[in-house]
């Protein structure tokens, strides 16, 4: 790994002087990079960015979201995405190009109050996001337990490639669907599996700074500590949490698209 | 203006102890309120203080909504019991020019570009009050904005400064503000050096006046420290400085 300088910043906090590319979540004013967020500030070769430890769900392109259906016009869905913009599904993504408003009835394919898995597909300051089910994976959610997470403890979650995630789903024999905007269904047909799988997700969710998260959510779901699924990254280091956090969009989209839904 | 006792005694202290330079007693707790995206509870001295932030969030009424960045809305109440006689709990004259003068004294630090058509609800409930209420407000304000990750240029703290007894002392408390001969409350960004409010009631000389500022900006730089500390408590426990591995 290249270097990559870490430290914890609040808003205002200069992170570092010099001539770097500002990322995600700092500005630059004048020589200096200052954060905007309270989080974990890191500086690498590609440029400086502060890894957000809170703040609510805000849209970004190609983002996997669960979102649950509240409105339909005569040519779209209108959808809550935990966001402080609600989500359009264009009639045409469900019926096809010859969709026609007099004869599809909309309501039918999906009802106001149903769950999606769906990706956003556009989005930006002037426009409210727009989503897509038409991809593997993505659609109507049938059934499941809804729990609501912050959207900053998502990648904590997934943990790195996958590790915590699968963790919880081996140990409480559930499938476990997670949408970047801290939307999670925990799906499968035992019940006692899914009350478990929820308290091991609060436990992540309330815990998620703290150090050695994987063995304590482990000791909750009295899975064995089994070097070889850990691998050498993260080891009781005592700042593994970081390299977790640090689990990029992509990687978690991979995870979610790949093996989640 | 008339003074009807001495507010500085020969030691020179003042009537709660302090010496001029002196702070009252500064406690805050960051993310009280659950259902809150970001919340303090602010203790200055016996301000009791509780600010809780919502948003970004959807705009209702639609129509207030700006295309080009978000709104900031603010609102200052005092709860019936936190004055000595009971309080009207409707809103009075004051506190709506106190919310009007908390939410310009906020947004300089906010960037509110980033979050087009949405709006940003504050509300700073006073639970207990003995003077400077607005300062200890905005900096409880500042800190829960801070913890409900909305993106800021800096944080905002804020301070008091005031003439008694024709001097000039830091952080008036109420007993001071109805007594004494000015009283100053000033809002600043300390990593910027900005003053985001700036109020005066009494009558200062210039010479005065720039002495109250500089030593409301010091009082300003101490309160920074305490919202520092606070967000950093919650967030990174003990741990100030992140341990370098690799």
């Amino acid at each position: 790994m290249q270097e990559i300088k870490r430290k914890y910043v609040v808003p205002g906090d200069k992170v570092i002087e010099g001539n770097f590319r500002p990322l995600m979540n700092v500005i630059k004013a004048g020589n200096s990079i200052i954060a905007t967020r309270i989080g974990i500030a890191e500086t690498g070769r590609d440029g400086v960015k502060v890894i957000p430890l809170s703040g609510v769900y805000i849209p970004r392109v190609s983002d996997i979201v669960i979102g649950k259906i509240i409105d339909h016009s005569s040519l779209s869905w209108e959808v809550d995405v935990n966001s402080c913009f609600s989500a359009h599904l264009p009639a045409q993504d469900v019926f096809g190009r010859d969709f026609s408003p007099a004869r599809d009835d909309m309501g039918k394919q999906l009802a106001i109050g149903d769950l999606i898995a769906a990706r956003i597909i556009a989005f930006d300051r002037t426009r409210d996001p727009m989503l897509t089910i038409q991809d593997k994976d993505l659609g109507k959610i049938p059934h499941g337990e809804l729990l609501k997470i912050s959207a900053t403890r998502v990648p904590r979650l997934i943990g790195k490639r996958g590790s915590m995630i699968q963790t919880i789903e081996q140990a409480t024999q559930t499938r476990i669907l997670i949408g970047q905007n801290g939307i999670v269904v925990a799906m499968g047909r035992n019940l006692d599996g899914i009350k478990l799988a929820t308290r091991a997700i609060r436990m992540v969710e309330e815990e998620a700074h703290t150090a050695n998260l994987t063995q304590r959510v482990k000791a909750l779901l009295n899975v064995p500590d089994s070097p070889q699924t850990e691998g050498s990254t993260i080891i009781q280091r005592p700042n593994n949490q970081k390299d977790e956090i640090q689990s990029t969009i992509e990687e978690v989209e991979e995870e979610i698209e790949g093996e989640k839904i | 203006m008339s003074q009807a006792k001495n507010l500085i005694n020969g030691s020179g202290r003042r009537t709660d102890g302090r010496t001029a330079d002196e702070l009252r007693q500064i406690k805050i707790t960051v993310g009280v309120v659950k259902n809150a995206d970001g919340s303090a509870f602010i203790e200055f001295g016996r301000n009791k203080i509780v600010a809780a932030v919502y948003g970004p969030r959807e705009v209702h009424p639609k129509h207030m909504a700006l295309p080009d960045r978000c709104i900031l809305r603010c609102r200052y109440h005092m709860s019936p019991f936190s004055t000595d006689t009971r309080k009207n709990p409707a809103p009075s004259r004051r506190e709506v020019e106190i919310s009007k003068v908390m939410r310009e004294s906020l947004e300089p630090a906010l960037i509110l570009e980033d979050y087009p058509r949405a709006a940003i609800d504050l509300f700073v409930e006073v639970l207990q009050a003995d003077g400077g209420s607005r300062c200890a407000g905005i900096t409880a304000a500042s800190v829960a904005l801070a913890d409900a990750g909305i993106n800021m240029r800096d944080i905002v703290s804020a301070c008091a400064a005031g003439k008694i007894d024709n001097k000039i002392v830091l952080d008036i408390n109420d007993t001071e503000d109805k007594e004494g001969g000015a009283d100053m409350p000033v809002a600043y960004m300390p990593h910027l050096e900005q003053v985001t409010l700036l109020q005066l009631d009494g009558i200062l000389t210039p010479e005065q006046f720039n002495e109250c500022l500089d030593k409301a900006i010091g009082g300003c730089n101490m309160v920074y420290e305490i919202q520092r500390q606070a967000l950093m408590q919650k967030y990174f426990g003990n741990e100030t400085e992140l341990k370098e591995e690799q």
